[in-house]
């Protein structure tokens, strides 16, 4: 029996969809059940079979998050961190991969290396003795404190993903601008930047998707309730909930996750391409 | 020579130096990095206390942890939880990483939405991960895996009453947190294989499955082995998703290693075996890291 070419297609698109069908509902079944769970009453909560779209849908829950709960002040907060956290990192990653993109030195290699070994560290390990320094210090529940190990965690991953862009400009581009001139502070702020500007941008992005994600660092140098991050914040509120107020959590959990899904979807071409291009140059 | 000559020609020394360039970097990680590494690995022969007061030298929290029973069951939870996320997390993700890329050459815009459904459960914090799943895994009638496992005629599962059950549930719920990272890489991967070898291996009639094992496969092996490395290390530094989702518990079933640190020092106030344990995370991270350069090096030379 031959099958032709055609029908073959036709099969193998079908496997094809079936199979799409089935990871997207894996993957998006527990944030999809998250969100109707937000939007229930109550009765619905506990409802068999469960209600799988409330209706009406319970706006009010969400209200009521906002109101009797501080997630405005852990969402501004966490975005005051992520704000400083971006600009200081992106500021020191950029002044370094023009450093290793632009000059040739004795232990460049290893020193690369030695950056990106950071990445693979645990902050739980090195929270605990920052901890114990801030301590002393009387610096714990400090943003600036905060805000500098945040830095660090991210600056592997910037310095890594800013001079793989940079070295994509060839260097002929500088030497022009210096014998006409120009500073290397001129060269990388006139020349340099904006013509890495997206490279920044995705920069930018992913270093602001990774410390909304960060709660090590906050949960362990942080216990003032009104300046926890939302990450925090959320395991807070997760403690005081009762299986009766899980719509009021799930609400919270879905106002948390907003910003950084919106930021995936819409961007998520630049985002996929600088984790590659990361991943695959180490 | 006035002063002034001297500061400038000092000043063009310096900018033709990559060291003012890479000074704040070096800084910071030697802050929040070095430093901190080596007072862990000091504190762990201390019997100091977490907040400062006397304390001598000994080898004492390392005697105390390795002969406690905690110690085993912390390093049979995280056995399991690495081993089984880290297999599954590749196997998915290979499998989706093909199925788009399959999608993806006949211009199906499904392939699109199935990467961005994978990769939006991955840009979803750790913590919010964990309440979701503790969601989902209720054992009250708000349950609705249990629910779903009635529906098809199943028993229900104490999700996370029963410590082998809490284990495994945590385990698929970090495989469903980590594919997207998985996917990602082997996709990129896929991308960068030869079309004509490819090619070449369907018209001299090889099966899918024998292209898929006899050439993409070992095409594939370095990258393969860098994702086994990075996801391993990620796994072994879980904290956030575990924390929320279980607590560590019942008991101390899901404790991994990361959260026995901070259990260890913050509730059980024994700061000498936290950091003790935390050395051995530390050597752990260590270890995988020394073989990722060296996959790193050998895959610069071929």
């Amino acid at each position: 029996m031959f099958r032709s070419r055609r029908q073959s297609e036709t099969l193998t698109r079908a496997g094809l969809y079936a199979a799409y069908a089935l990871i997207i509902i894996f993957f998006l079944f527990p944030i999809y059940w998250v969100l109707s769970m937000s939007l229930k009453t109550v009765p619905q909560l506990f409802a068999t079979p469960p209600v799988w779209f409330p209706i009406p849908p319970q706006f009010s829950n969400y209200a009521y998050v906002f109101s009797e709960t501080p997630i405005l002040r852990y969402l501004l907060n966490s975005a005051i961190i992520v704000v400083l956290t971006v600009f200081f990192a992106l500021l020191i990653s950029t002044l370094a991969a023009y450093g290793f993109s632009r000059f040739t030195f004795r232990y460049k290699k290893p020193s690369l290396l030695a950056v990106l070994v950071f990445q693979m560290i645990s902050p739980v390990v090195i929270s605990i003795p920052l901890y114990r320094l801030f301590e002393s210090l009387n610096l714990l529940n400090n943003y600036a404190s905060v805000v500098l190990v945040y830095v660090a965690v991210v600056l592997p991953f910037t310095t890594w993903f800013l001079k793989g862009y940079f070295d994509t400009i060839p260097y002929e581009v500088d030497e022009a601008a210096i014998v006409d001139g120009a500073t290397r502070l001129q060269v990388l702020g006139r020349i340099l930047l904006p013509v890495c500007a997206p490279g920044i941008a995705t920069a930018a992005i992913l270093a602001a998707v990774l410390s909304w994600s960060q709660f090590v660092i906050p949960f362990i140098l942080v216990d003032n309730r009104n300046l926890f991050p939302v990450s925090v914040g959320l395991v807070n509120l997760q403690s005081s909930t009762e299986t009766i107020t899980l719509h009021y959590l799930s609400a919270a959990s879905i106002v948390a996750i907003t910003p950084v899904i919106a930021i995936f979807v819409l961007l998520q071409r630049y985002i996929v391409s600088a984790l590659t291009s990361g991943a695959l140059k180490g | 020579m006035s002063v002034k000559a001297a500061r400038r020609r000092w000043i063009e020394a310096l900018a033709g130096s990559p060291l003012p360039w890479l000074l704040p970097l070096a800084l910071v990680l030697a802050f929040t990095f070095i430093y901190p590494i080596i007072e862990i690995i000091r504190l762990s022969f201390t019997n100091a206390g977490l907040t400062g007061g006397n304390y001598s030298y000994t080898a004492r929290s390392y005697r105390l942890l390795f002969g406690s029973p905690y110690f085993s069951d912390m390093i049979k939870a995280t056995v399991i939880f690495v081993f089984f996320s880290v297999i599954f997390q590749m196997l998915l993700g290979f499998v989706i990483a093909l199925l788009v890329d399959q999608g993806a050459k006949r211009g199906m815009r499904a392939s699109i939405v199935t990467r961005t459904a994978v990769l939006s459960a991955w840009a979803i914090p750790g913590v919010i991960i964990g309440i979701i799943w503790n969601i989902l895994y209720q054992e009250s009638a708000a349950g609705v895996l249990n629910y779903l496992l009635h529906a098809l005629g199943f028993g229900s599962v104490p999700f996370l009453s029963d410590p082998g059950a809490a284990l495994a549930s945590v385990t698929v719920a970090n495989i469903w947190r980590g594919t997207a990272f998985s996917m990602i890489l082997l996709y990129a991967g896929i991308q960068t294989l030869p079309g004509d070898v490819l090619e070449a291996a369907k018209v001299d009639g090889a099966s899918a499955w024998q292209r898929l094992t006899r050439v993409m496969l070992p095409l594939l092996a370095p990258i393969i082995l860098i994702n086994l490395v990075i996801v391993s290390i990620d796994t072994f530094n879980t904290f956030d998703m575990v924390l929320a989702l279980t607590g560590g518990g019942p008991g101390r079933s899901t404790e991994v290693v990361a959260l026995s640190i901070y259990d260890l020092i913050f509730q059980q106030f024994h700061l000498g075996q936290g950091a003790a344990t935390a050395v051995l995370l530390l050597a752990i991270n260590a270890i995988m890291t020394a073989i990722y350069l060296r996959l790193e090096r050998t895959e610069e030379i071929t």
